[in-house]
Parts: C-alpha cells; sequence; structure tokens
C-alpha cells in the first residue's frame, strides 16, 4: 500500500503527460506510413490528417510538461496521493475482474464468464446471501440472452460453450416445435425462481 | 389558413384508433430502445420496419415516427440515471444530466429532460408545418464547404466546454480526432492507424465504445473510488413537492430551450449532419452565453435542457429533407426513407400534392406523439428513479455487463470490447488529472463528417482553404467559418475580461 500511497497527483501528471507525449510521437511515427503531404497537384495524403492531429496531441503535451515544469498548474504542486489507498483496493479488484471477464468472454463464452464474473463481484463486494447471488448471476445472463439473441437476434459471443446451445437455437429458428417453444418460455421464467429454492435449500 | 386545414386533417388522422395504438405504443418501443445503451433509433426503426407491411403507410410511418421520437426521448434515461448516454444524441445528456443524479436530483433532470424534449419536439414541429419548403431549399445549399464550417463551429464550442486548462482540452479534442482517423481513409481507401496489424481496427473505432467506456467503466471506477464501494444515493422521494421543484428548476432555462428549440431544428435540417452535432453544439453554444457557465457540467438543469431540445428538435428537422426532397437528414430518416419507398411511396416534392393524407398525417402525429412520449416519460419517472434505489453493490455489475454487451453489440467484435476497457480505464486516470474526457467523445463523433466535408471541399477548390473563407462564392461557409473563429477565442478573451472588470 506504501507504493500507493508514495504515488502522487504530481508525479502522475508528469508520468502521464510523458506518456502521451511519447503516445503521440509514436501515432506521427504510424501515420507517416501513409503520405503526409498535401499540395494543389495532389490530393491529401491518407496520413496527413492523422499526422498534423497527433503533432498538435505533442504539442499540447509539451506545454503541460512545460507548465509541470514552472509549477503553473494545480497538479504540479499537488503532494497527494493519486488513488486514495482505502479505495485502491475496490477500484483495482474492479479492473482485474473486468480484464478476466473479457479474456473468458473469448473462450468461455459470455454467459458462463457473465456468471462467474456476477457471482465474484456480488460475493466480493456486496452482503447479500449465497442464494440470492447464485440466483442473480443465473437471472442476468438468461435476461441477457434472451434479449439479445431471440428479441434482436443480436448473437454474442459463446466461445466453447456454443454447442451448448444449438437445442437452444433448435427452438428459436423453428426447426422444433411450436410446443417446445412453449416448452422453452415456461422453463426460462421458472427457472429463477427453481434455482432460488435449490439455492436456499443447499446453499448455506 | 389551408395549411391549418390540412394540419387538423392530420390530427384527426393520428387519432384514428389503429393510428393511436400504434403511435403509444411507438412511442413507449422507442423510449425503451432509446434507454439501452447500444440501441438507439436507428435499431428499433430498423428493427421494426418488417413489422409495419400489415399497416397502411400512414400509419406505418405514424408509428415508426413515434419509434425516433421515443428513442430522442429515452436516451436520456440512461444518460441521467446509469450516466451511459443511450445513444449518440443523449452525449451531452450526460455531462449535466448524471451530476444532477448524483446529487439527489434525478427527478430534476429526468423533468428537465423530458420537458426539454416537449419543447424543442413542439418548436420545431410548429416550424415544419410553416416553413417547410422555403427551409429545404435553404438546406439543399448546405454543401461540403458550409457542412465543414459547421463543424468547425461545433469544435469551436467544444473549448468551451473544456475547464480552464486550454491545452487539456485541445488535447482531448485532438485525441477523439485522431481516434476517429483509424480504419480505412475514405477518398484513397488505404488502412490508417492499424496497430499491430489487427484486423479489428480496419472498420475504425465506433464512438459508442469510446462513450461507453468513458461514461460507463470510467465513471464507475470513479464512483468506487470516491465512495470506497459504499454508494449511498440520496433519498429520492416521488411526491408533488418535489414535482413542483422539478418544474420550478426549468424557469431558469428559457434560454436553453431557445437555442436547443431552433439551434436544432436547423441543424436536423442540414443533409448529413443530425440529432447528434444538433445537440452537441447546443450545450457547447448554451454554456458560452450563460451567466453561470462555470456550474456546467456539475449538474445543472440548462445542460440537460438543451441537448435535449436540440437533440428532438433536430429529429423533427431531420425528416423535413426526408419528406421534401428525399434526402435523409440522418441514419434513422434514411431507413425511413427506405420504408416509404418499401410502401410504394416517392419521396419528393410532389409527396406533399400526390399524398396529402401520408404528409399531414405524420406531421399531425407528431404534435400527438410528442404529447404522449411527454405524459408516458413523466408518468414513468418513479420507475426510473427505482433504478437509484437498487444497491450499489447490485447496480455496479449490472451496469458492466450492460457495458459489456452495449461495447459489444454494434459490430460484434471483442477487440472493441477490449478496446472499451482501455478508453474506460485511460478515461479514468485523465480525469483524474483534470483532462475533459467529454471533447474526446464529441470529436469521434463529428471527426468523419468533418473529415469527409474538408476533404471533398478541397477537392472542390483544387486544395485552396480559401474556400472556406470567400464571402463571394461560398457566403454562408464563410460566415459560419468566422463565426467559429470567434467562439475558439473567446474562452481566450474571459480571463482577460474578468480581470480587466475586477480592476475596474
Amino acid at each position: 500500500m506504501s507504493a500507493v500511497t508514495k504515488f502522487s497527483v504530481r508525479r502522475a501528471e508528469i508520468t502521464v503527460a510523458v506518456v502521451l507525449a511519447l503516445c503521440s510521437l509514436a501515432l506521427m511515427y504510424k501515420s507517416a506510413q501513409n503520405r503526409i503531404t498535401w499540395s494543389a497537384e495532389e490530393n491529401m495524403g491518407a496520413g496527413f490528417l492523422p499526422f498534423y492531429l497527433s503533432l498538435g496531441m505533442l504539442i499540447c503535451t509539451v506545454i503541460t510538461i512545460i507548465k509541470f515544469i514552472l509549477k503553473k498548474s494545480p497538479q504540479s504542486t499537488n503532494n497527494e496521493p493519486f488513488i486514495d489507498p482505502e479505495a485502491f483496493k475496490f477500484v483495482s479488484v474492479t479492473i482485474i475482474s473486468l480484464v478476466v471477464l473479457v479474456f473468458a468472454i473469448g473462450y468461455l463464452g459470455i454467459y458462463f464468464s457473465l456468471i462467474c464474473f456476477l457471482a465474484f463481484y456480488l460475493r466480493y463486494f456486496s452482503e447479500k446471501s449465497n442464494s440470492f447471488i447464485f440466483n442473480f448471476s443465473i437471472t442476468t445472463p438468461i435476461l441477457t440472452f434472451l434479449f439479445f439473441e431471440w428479441l434482436l437476434k443480436i448473437p454474442l459471443p459463446q466461445g466453447i460453450s456454443e454447442p451448448l446451445f444449438y437445442p437452444v437455437y433448435d427452438v428459436m429458428y423453428g426447426s422444433s416445435s411450436l410446443f417446445m417453444i412453449w416448452i422453452y418460455i415456461i422453463i426460462t421464467v421458472l427457472s429463477p425462481t427453481v434455482l432460488m429454492l435449490l439455492a436456499n435449500r443447499f446453499v448455506k | 389558413m389551408e395549411t391549418f386545414a390540412l394540419l387538423l386533417q392530420g390530427m384527426a388522422t393520428s387519432f384514428e384508433l389503429l393510428n393511436l395504438g400504434l403511435l403509444i405504443f411507438g412511442c413507449l418501443i422507442g423510449l425503451f430502445v432509446g434507454a439501452m445503451p447500444g440501441l438507439g433509433s436507428v435499431n428499433g426503426v430498423a428493427i421494426l420496419i418488417p413489422i409495419t407491411f400489415i399497416v397502411p403507410p400512414t400509419a406505418a410511418i405514424i408509428f415508426l415516427a413515434a419509434v425516433y421520437y421515443g428513442a430522442m426521448y429515452g436516451g436520456a434515461i440512461s444518460s441521467v440515471m446509469l450516466g451511459i448516454p443511450g445513444a449518440s444524441t443523449a452525449v451531452a445528456t450526460v455531462f449535466d444530466g448524471r451530476p444532477l443524479a448524483v446529487k439527489g436530483e434525478a427527478m430534476t433532470a429526468l423533468t428537465a429532460a423530458a420537458v426539454g424534449s416537449f419543447v424543442g419536439g413542439t418548436v420545431s414541429v410548429i416550424l415544419f408545418t410553416l416553413f417547410a419548403p422555403p427551409l429545404a431549399e435553404v438546406a439543399l445549399r448546405f454543401n461540403a464547404p458550409e457542412t465543414f464550417a459547421l463543424m468547425v463551429m461545433a469544435f469551436a464550442t467544444f473549448v468551451g466546454l473544456g475547464g480552464d486548462d486550454i491545452p487539456k482540452t485541445i488535447f482531448s479534442i485532438l485525441i477523439g480526432l485522431v481516434l476517429s482517423t483509424i480504419g480505412l481513409d475514405l477518398i484513397t481507401g488505404k488502412p490508417r492507424l492499424i496497430f499491430f496489424g489487427i484486423p479489428g481496427f480496419l472498420h475504425g473505432i465506433n464512438f459508442l465504445v469510446l462513450a461507453i467506456g468513458i461514461y460507463g467503466i470510467g465513471e464507475m471506477l470513479w464512483t468506487l473510488e470516491e465512495t470506497k464501494g459504499k454508494v449511498q444515493m440520496s433519498k429520492l422521494s416521488v411526491n408533488m413537492k418535489e414535482v413542483g421543484r422539478a418544474f420550478s428548476a426549468l424557469k431558469k432555462t428559457i434560454m436553453a430551450m431557445n437555442i436547443g428549440s431552433f439551434l436544432g431544428f436547423f441543424v436536423g435540417i442540414l443533409p448529413a449532419a443530425g440529432a447528434t452535432p444538433a445537440s452537441l453544439m447546443s450545450y457547447g453554444i448554451t454554456k458560452q452565453l450563460s451567466r453561470n457557465s462555470k456550474e456546467f457540467g456539475n449538474g445543472v438543469p440548462a445542460g440537460v435542457v438543451a441537448p435535449e431540445c436540440a437533440n428532438n428538435s433536430a429529429s423533427t428537422g431531420s425528416m423535413l429533407p426526408m419528406l421534401t426532397l428525399g434526402i435523409p437528414g440522418s441514419p434513422t430518416t434514411a431507413i425511413l426513407l427506405g420504408g416509404m419507398i418499401l410502401w410504394g411511396l416517392t419521396p419528393g416534392p410532389l409527396l406533399f400534392t400526390q399524398q396529402p393524407e401520408f404528409v399531414w398525417g405524420l406531421i399531425g402525429s407528431l404534435y400527438i406523439a410528442n404529447f404522449f412520449t411527454l405524459v408516458l416519460n413523466i408518468a414513468l419517472i418513479p420507475a426510473f428513479l427505482m433504478v437509484l434505489r437498487i444497491p450499489f453493490a447490485i447496480l455496479a455489475p449490472v451496469i458492466f455487463v450492460l457495458c459489456v454487451t452495449g461495447g459489444y453489440a454494434p459490430t460484434q467484435s471483442l477487440h472493441d470490447v477490449w478496446l472499451m476497457l482501455l478508453f474506460g480505464f485511460g478515461g479514468y486516470m485523465l480525469r483524474k488529472l483534470d483532462y475533459p474526457v467529454a471533447p474526446a467523445v464529441l470529436s469521434i463523433v463529428l471527426g468523419p463528417l468533418a473529415e469527409k466535408a474538408m476533404r471533398q471541399s478541397l477537392i472542390l477548390s483544387d486544395g485552396s482553404m480559401g474556400i472556406f473563407f470567400d464571402f463571394a462564392s461560398k457566403p454562408i461557409a464563410a460566415v459560419i467559418m468566422y463565426i467559429a473563429i470567434v467562439l475558439l477565442i473567446m474562452p481566450a478573451f474571459g480571463p482577460l475580461y474578468r480581470r480587466f472588470f475586477k480592476k475596474t
């Protein structure tokens, strides 16, 4: 935690300004891979606009650095911690869990990843009962599925879990009977309640 | 007098049972679609077009126009309640709507949004009724140089959006513009700024990725740090006293209503402009002209009213070139235009004479839709406020789920979800160091429009920038350009002006 306290607003200001200046230089370099010239004879090159806009970014960051050196900006004299040490835990856990979530979406698929993410996040931050967390973590992906895949017909990534959804797609796209569609609707509507009852029974 | 009779006839058409039912249903769907991050009026209208084949064209256009209208109202709901713009047209509503909700004045913010939308919608539909044909001719005179000048004016108003740190504000505008250039160059077709050869960059960066990253993920991280995970929303009550307080707060927003309504309508009728630039420009200009411009961004009702008036006004305005000339003013009207062709109608000047029932039915329905959406919106405010009663520990992961799905849905690429996370973390860090993030979002929205207009103009003028400043050949562009320059240098003179008056 001491490293967090030592990293002051002042340090953050100069670090971020230098990083942004380097990013601007990188953007200029990348833009220059296309033609960056423009004249009456030949139209504007594809790299012209990004190159000069990045140059403008570089100039702005250099001004920020000069203001820092001359102590003209409020951040240049602020020695308070950049991130509140008490809040650091909350912010870092959130960032890490989001990164893991997006990694997992690519592999496990969105629905199973969301179940894991919600269960972990609610367990960590809320004081809700296990049954609530279990129920909530299952219901949210089901609703997400119904809204995006059924109503809007927008497929979300499913990774290795895709084969598990084939029977559901059979129902959705009409290769199953109307009876099966009703069974599916009933299961979807009732599943949260059943799961909550099960959770109350077995998860302490 | 004849116009008035036709309008009354149009209103009577929209009061027919089928039309009225579809109108109310459309408003409700629109509210929902507009409030969902990642979905906007374009998605709503596009998805629902096939449904309209089973009803007559007049009922169909009334239904779709109601969806379009409802979505303009609905975009404000998620902007205020969750801090995530429901659509690009509601980006500017976040700037003051969200701080108002955090302060416990969500009722004021939602009322301001609903009333602002109603005023903007009503003013624009009156202007539409009175001046449709002559305004269509003015709009036709807006070619690439005029559009570029208008975009420069929008960027100039953004400088006023930032704090006192002008270099950081300009940096924010420029990074938004650079991000908007990623992808294929629109003139030469060459790929630009494709980092590490990742193919995801080829389709460019959707503005929603940046907006959801900054206002969804970034805002949540900010709130977590500020409150250490224990967000205590101020107690919210919905009673007549609260409603009265919310309405009385609107007395100070007359100027914002005027700017939003008239500017919104005018920008809306320009081909290829639409409601997003209109709402952003209205916010910027209202802020610059306001006496308490420093308060903007911290939660002032005028900051909600201006963009909401403008986006509704522009959505009506954008129907004008669609009906009179057959030129869509926005992506949604482009889909509506497609629908009209599918229904067997020919958009253009003859539509008013050949299909008066259709045209005046639509115009009449806009008045009615405005009224019903206002009533529905105000009536549903208690339901919207319930969102704020959900404990933060539950609301936060739900918002993260909405962000991830909303970031994925438009392009269906996981690459965009990664970018959204990156922008969220980056936006959070930059915001902590007083870099204004709003101008970056605005620039990524308007960047492609501005670049296209600029490059087309330069091709017209053989590479001479004089085309934007020449009063003789392009008077409209020149006037707008000089106004933009004045707006651009105004913030620099502000401190000098204040210093001078303090001394005297």
